[in-house]
């Protein structure tokens, strides 16, 4: 590694060793970064667990109260909705996005003329700012106003106007189909360089040995994305658990709590200043989250190495 | 639909059935694909025409298409300024955030890539930890550390809080871009007289453009698009961001369809375009490592 200090020309000034030089250098480039982020990172997480064990309000510091505002929250109705929902918007939005990222990918890594056209199209929700998104999709569920409230009605589809926002049975669903709208480009544009980087030897191999199409797709294809297909899962579990936006801007977790989640509960904790309380359910998400986190971050330091 | 195309390269070729069985496998993928386009480009044909509609037209007659475009909902949105404030706000943001973030990660990329020191593997896992630490986490101590610094509501305090966010994620985005710059090229420099930092910057930065040019404008979409930390850390009109502004405008009373559409319209341009200028550069960089959204 530090050859190449080896190889500068010495120079006739009254210098540092070599090799504390180019260690003193390489701390030196890489401390504002690691600075930051222990200030902007990683100690706001640790501050954040420190006050989710006091009553603290805006204002003042706060006393510790133990597992008081934990207790508060597991008594509350709201609470068991925010765990219930936050599980069904990550499980259902994945396996949607999974099977149209996948589908998709698998259609457009075709040689047909025009790919890079659909392809570019198919990315737009993604490059659209999400929350340009969100709102658009909450004027496409209106009942007045609503793009798709009037292709239900003039197509005859439905006949009746629909509140899919306001209603219960509907809010969910319509958040989700959102979130998948402008989720799945990532998961195509992931599993679609994995396909291109499928050896071809291996399709070559399976043909030599008489395997159908079928035993193909599931022996090769399928393979070969799994490790992407696991990455991209962790990460959009961990995303989509902890989104704002899109609950946010299309319902802000109405009506009644049908599409409440642990950012907006934080959220609406924070609003009405019990900031000890809104801290507790961001770190009640801990231990979920940090087995996903650290599962992804070994698989990804592996994948790089 | 998954196999079609195995399908179509598998078929003995010059058979009348096989060339059959490849033009309905085409038709079908085609047919699938533009559905999912359709689906794609309804919400944003949605959104501009709703922009360029007379109230009267949005609310009580309903159509595909407008009887008279209009850019009154543009003039209603940008007639006290408040919006094009905003606007200058998120730019201002995005682009300091931008640029101190591409400068400090690639330093940093760059000692964790050529040199080989102690808490390198400790600073490596530090950054993809922050990386993968959620803002819904972050932004609660967030908010009172800026108010302790009196960076609360000011555009300063949402540019330090957005590089959260765009330092991990630019230090190991440009990790792997780092590495695929020969070592010998640096080396060659320094026996040329570059000295270490002058061969990181003449040398590794010009090689890694494409890559910077990825970080940069995945730094600046997610500084453009942020909401939750410019909600709890703004209180005032005047350091509002673009996203902040349409927030309070779905909050008011009045039905607003129509300037929200407008300023969703106009919040978007300045993304698309650079989607499609750079558009390679974002897909080889989304692929290469995840990026959030």
């Amino acid at each position: 590694m530090s050859v190449a200090a080896d190889t500068i020309p010495a120079k006739p000034r009254r210098r540092l060793p070599g090799n504390v030089r180019i260690k003193a250098f390489a701390y030196l480039l890489v401390a504002p970064a690691i600075l930051l982020i222990c200030g902007l990172v990683a100690y706001p997480f640790l501050f954040a667990i420190w006050v989710s064990f006091t009553d603290m309000v805006v204002g003042s510091v706060g006393n510790f109260v133990g597992f008081k505002n934990f207790e508060y929250l597991a008594g509350t109705a709201t609470f068991y909705s925010a765990i219930w929902n936050t599980i069904v918007i990550v499980l259902v939005s994945d396996v949607l996005k999974l099977g149209i990222g996948l589908g998709l990918a698998l259609l457009v890594h075709q040689n047909l003329p025009g790919r890079g056209i659909f392809r570019s199209f198919l990315m737009l929700p993604w490059a659209m700012p999400a929350f340009v998104a969100f709102l658009t999709w909450r004027v496409l569920y209106q009942p007045i106003g609503g793009g798709i409230n009037l292709i239900l009605t003039q197509t005859g589809l439905y006949p009746e106007v629909i509140d899919f926002l306001g209603s219960r049975s509907t809010a969910m669903g319509s958040v989700i189909v959102a979130s998948v709208w402008r989720g799945f480009p990532f998961w195509f544009i992931s599993i679609l360089a994995a396909l291109q980087s499928v050896p071809k030897e291996l399709y070559e191999a399976a043909i030599v040995d008489g395997a159908s199409t079928w035993q193909r797709f599931w022996n090769v294809t399928i393979p070969s994305l799994m490790p992407v297909i696991i990455v991209t899962t962790l990460l959009s579990s961990i995303w989509t658990a902890n989104g704002f936006e899109h609950v946010w801007l299309l319902t802000a977790g109405g009506p009644s709590d049908a599409t409440m989640v642990f950012p907006v509960l934080a959220y609406y904790g924070m609003q009405t200043q019990r900031i000890g309380e809104a801290a507790a359910v961001s770190v009640y998400m801990l231990p979920v989250l940090g087995v996903l986190v650290i599962f992804a971050t070994s698989l990804m330091m592996r994948r790089e190495e | 639909m998954a196999t079609l195309a195995e399908v179509a390269s598998a078929a003995p070729v010059g058979t009348a059935s096989a060339q059959r069985r490849i033009i309905t496998a085409r038709i079908v993928s085609y047919a699938l694909l533009a559905v999912a386009v359709i689906l794609v480009l309804f919400p944003i044909y949605w959104m501009i025409i709703t922009s360029l509609k007379l109230p009267r037209e949005i609310y009580r007659v309903p159509a595909l298409w407008p009887q008279t475009f209009t850019l009154a909902n543009f003039d209603k949105l940008l007639a006290d300024g408040s919006f094009l404030l905003a606007i200058r706000n998120s730019a201002i943001v995005a682009t300091t955030v931008t640029v101190i973030s591409v400068i400090i990660s690639s330093f940093a990329a760059y000692s964790m890539v050529r040199f080989r020191y102690r808490f390198r593997g400790v600073f490596g896992r530090l950054i993809l930890f922050a990386y993968l630490t959620p803002g819904s986490l972050l932004f609660i101590p967030l908010s009172i550390v800026m108010a302790q610094l009196r960076l609360g509501n000011s555009l300063q305090g949402l540019i330090l809080v957005y590089l959260t966010f765009s330092l991990p994620l630019s230090t190991w985005l440009l990790q792997g871009y780092f590495r695929g710059v020969p070592r010998e090229l640096e080396e060659q420099g320094m026996i040329d007289g570059l000295t270490r930092f002058g061969a990181l910057i003449r040398i590794t930065l010009p090689l890694s453009a494409p890559g910077l040019a990825a970080v940069a404008i995945f730094t600046f979409t997610g500084a453009w698009n942020e909401l939750l930390f410019a909600l709890v850390l703004t209180t005032s009109e005047s350091v509002r961001t673009a996203p902040l502004a349409l927030n309070y405008l779905i909050t008011s009373d009045v039905l607003p369809w129509g300037p929200l559409m407008a300023g969703a319209v106009i919040s978007s341009v300045p993304l698309m375009i650079l989607y499609f200028v750079a558009q390679r550069f974002m897909v080889a960089g989304m692929a290469e490592g995840a990026v959030k959204g």
